[in-house]
């Protein structure tokens, strides 16, 4: 039956109109799960709040078992699902940016503008500063980035067949990852809890 | 501060999870291999607007039209035996090779937004199937010769002479068709060798088209 656009169940022009709607939940959601103060975001890297990494691990969990029973029951059809091309330097380069940007910020792209939106000052700063760096990587993107976008481009990937497992095996194990980390996440907090601060 | 008791709400959350894991490990992994849907197949098959005539694929390449890409879905071997002028090469059994990340190796070809491509093979059934395979993968601009061609010989360059009491709009398409025989080789004798523009699969370059990886995250 899925993905809806491609099998042409409805129409491309629902694009952006599906986009605002399931954008404007996921700012929603955000918000709600306090992720539009900074201080929530920046506690993962220094142990006294785990919420952030909880909703990753839940939300991609919930994605993963969800697009593979799907794709069991025949509800989307796993091979029309767009798979990102794997670049491996823009990963390495852009993840490092990002991550240090999100320690000095406190907000990653999505949150700042949830807390935009809800008048935090340091989130429109936060975005002022997206938009000037959008704007010099676009300006110098030929002059110094595009050999380090272009190189080691692994083409769409999926890590299980890299592994050269099933996707159910890959699954299996990741389950147990994620609730290791799920569970490592408590002593972690309750040593850091010191530190923790009021908000 | 003090430290708050495990909620109960982890254990069965994690139990659940678990379990979910379970399931998949022994689970097939289906694959549904993407159909279009039966309507949409069936408008696309009756419908008579992918083909191009031979009168009008001869037009096009006696003006040289560079607008117009040929492509030979027949093997090698007949390609090398005889071509149409211009034409290239992409068997019918190698138009969707892959490399080894995905990519379709000929995509650059086969899908253009400039290029008018037309497939042709001996009938018009090879064409047709390599013309169902370009449009499933939504490649755009792709015809097919109509009748493939045996047709392009039956109509081109063994033309019959209408009637003298035929209208004269008939009489014209036979001169033309007539002029056309000439161009490709003098009707009855035709030259068999590829003309030199014309590209066997050894020596074409792949043509990919890679996607630009889109932004995402948080």
């Amino acid at each position: 039956m899925g993905p809806l656009i491609t099998q042409g169940i409805i129409s491309p022009e629902w694009n952006p109109i599906l986009a605002f709607v399931i954008g404007m939940a996921f700012g929603f959601a955000l918000e709600q799960g306090g992720f539009s103060s900074a201080r929530k975001l920046a506690g993962v890297f220094y142990g006294y709040d785990m919420i952030v990494l909880r909703v990753f691990l839940t939300a991609m969990l919930t994605a993963s078992v969800g697009l593979l029973f799907f794709n069991y029951l025949g509800w989307i059809d796993y091979d029309l699902i767009y798979v990102n091309p794997t670049f491996l330097w823009s990963l390495i380069v852009g993840g490092a940016m990002v991550g240090t940007g999100i320690i000095m910020a406190g907000f990653c792209p999505g949150t700042s503008f949830a807390a935009a939106a809800i008048g935090k000052i340091d989130a429109m700063v936060f975005i002022g500063g997206l938009a000037i760096g959008v704007f010099i990587y676009g300006e110098t993107y030929e002059l110094i980035w595009q050999g380090i976008y272009e190189a080691a481009d692994f083409g769409r990937i999926r890590i299980y067949e890299t592994l050269g497992i099933s996707s159910g095996l890959f699954m299996f194990l990741f389950i147990i990852f994620a609730l290791v980390l799920f569970w490592l996440t408590i002593p972690i907090k309750r040593k850091f809890s010191q530190r923790n601060l009021k908000y | 501060m003090e430290n708050a008791p495990i909620k109960k709400r982890y254990y069965i959350v994690s139990g659940i999870v678990l379990l979910l894991g379970l399931i998949l490990l022994f689970l097939p992994f289906k694959k549904n291999r993407s159909k279009v849907s039966p309507e949409n197949l069936l408008l696309a098959i009756s419908n008579e607007d992918r083909f191009y005539s031979p009168d009008k694929v001869a037009k096009l390449i006696i003006s040289e039209d560079p607008s117009i890409q040929l492509i030979d879905v027949r093997t090698p071997e007949e390609f090398a035996a005889f071509s149409l002028p211009g034409a290239i090469n992409i068997p019918l059994s190698a138009l969707l090779d892959k490399d080894e990340k995905g990519y379709y190796l000929w995509e650059g070809y086969l899908n253009q937004k400039i290029k008018t491509i037309v497939l042709y093979s001996n009938g018009s059934v090879y064409a047709n199937q390599a013309w169902m395979l370009t449009k499933r993968l939504n490649f755009k601009n792709n015809y097919v010769l109509k009748g493939g061609l045996n047709s392009f010989f039956k109509t081109i360059i063994k033309a019959e002479k209408p009637l003298n009491s035929a209208p004269e709009s008939e009489q014209e398409l036979y001169q033309f068709r007539k002029a056309a025989a000439m161009f490709f080789g003098g009707g009855g004798s035709v030259d068999v060798s590829p003309s030199p523009e014309s590209q066997p699969i050894q020596n074409l370059p792949p043509k990919k088209k890679k996607e630009k990886a889109q932004s995402g995250g948080c």
